[in-house]
């Protein structure tokens, strides 16, 4: 994918028809196996893309994967599909992005119809209660190697962590929801800005010659 | 037109709800509103929904959906839900897209990132609490099932996929089989 990607890119963002259809498959096929294996409320679709689009394909760095988990759920709606939209986007346009939700929503379509036929024979066999028991086990290390090796990505000031550690905090004992929660942080974010200082410039500073 | 209600009662949900667990309470309203499922249909949408793979908002659309009108119902219901996704996730990605280097834009984002890493740590705490410990005691087959996990995939460089079908096989031999051989021998 990592070629047809640089190739559409060459011609000024704007590929033919067939290769369109090409990326588009791709991304409906590699969004369909991350759907069949997303357990856990679906941050573990963090881990799926960081090992198959970071680490394996290269297509995205880890601070980009960051934007686009932070965006996705700032957004109303589900996030794994808000994500999906976004990263389809940036790859192939809105097709690529139309692909890439439908992908992601194939499998839990298929498997949701099969299984609410068979939801009284699932519920009360017990082999299927141990498999699930050992894979609600897994889901923690999943999401907490992905989320680990996200947040040395975009935990690198000072003011970050302490953002970071609020949130925790507000999340454990408070009630306080994540869309308000990001609202919070956003309007601190913006009076900030506007008050006239920018928020760690040295970092920012960082930020663009690292870019380049 | 049962269709057309479906649809929009999950266009409403989706735009009025972001993911997950918040969404229980909006599917569980609408639905009783039109008198399509019951409070326990409700538990039972939950139940599956969680054991099945995929994001709770997807599975649980399609359930209701299908339950109330059949697989018609649960593609329309679908459809509803994914609309943030086609049009305010699309609207954000061409933005995005556009406005990344704008100051403003990065001061945000260097402020919500963080956030948004609390709120996955956050995940993880409650999912550890749910998921290594029952009725109170730390349940140990879970913590082994775990530690291996972690082992294969920080050392081993497992994919998720792997990780998942080899904890599922783990889950039915410790769980399973192994008390069954212990009971037999004894």
């Amino acid at each position: 994918m990592r070629q047809c990607v640089q190739s559409g890119q060459k011609k000024g963002g704007k590929p033919d028809g067939k290769e369109q259809l090409r990326n588009g498959w791709m991304l409906f096929c590699f969004f369909f196996k991350i759907g069949c294996f997303t357990f856990g409320g679906g941050w573990s679709i963090l881990a799926q893309m960081e090992q198959e689009f970071v680490e394996k394909r290269k297509i995205l760095t880890k601070e980009e994967l960051l934007d686009l988990v932070t965006v996705g759920k700032s957004v109303p709606g589900i996030m794994i599909t808000n994500i999906a939209m976004m990263f389809g986007y940036r790859v192939a346009g809105c097709f690529g992005g139309l692909c890439a939700v439908l992908g992601i929503t194939a499998p839990a379509v298929l498997i949701l119809s099969v299984v609410a036929y068979e939801y009284q024979y699932l519920k009360t066999n017990r082999w299927c209660r141990y498999a699930l028991e050992g894979i609600q086990a897994a889901v923690v290390p999943i999401i907490a190697c992905a989320a680990l090796s996200l947040g040395k990505e975009g935990l690198r000031s000072k003011t970050g962590c302490i953002i970071c550690a609020l949130a925790v905090l507000a999340g454990i004992f408070t009630d306080i929801s994540n869309p308000a929660m990001i609202l919070i942080g956003v309007a601190a974010a913006l009076l900030y800005h506007f008050a006239g200082q920018r928020i760690s410039a040295h970092d920012l500073q960082e930020d663009k010659t690292g870019r380049e | 037109m049962v269709y057309l209600a479906l649809f929009i009662s999950f266009v409403k949900i989706g735009f009025t709800s972001f993911g997950g667990m918040s969404m229980i309470p909006l599917i569980l309203d609408e639905m009783q509103s039109h008198q399509w499922m019951t409070a326990e249909d409700m538990t039972n949408l939950v139940a599956i929904a969680e054991m099945t793979p995929g994001p709770l908002g997807l599975n649980c659309a399609t359930f209701a959906g299908t339950q109330t009108a059949g697989v018609a119902g649960g593609l329309v219901a679908v459809l509803g839900v994914l609309t943030p996704a086609f049009t305010s996730a699309l609207l954000a990605a061409v933005f995005f897209a556009r406005f990344k280097n704008n100051a403003v834009i990065v001061d945000v984002m260097r402020v919500v990132k963080p956030i948004c890493i609390g709120m996955i740590l956050t995940v993880i705490l409650t999912l550890s609490m749910e998921n290594y410990a029952q009725a109170g005691m730390p349940d140990w087959i879970a913590l082994l099932i775990g530690a291996g996990m972690l082992y294969l995939i920080t050392k081993k460089k497992w994919p998720v996929p792997k990780v998942i079908v080899g904890s599922a096989v783990l889950g039915v031999l410790l769980y399973g089989i192994v008390p069954q051989f212990i009971l037999k021998v004894s």
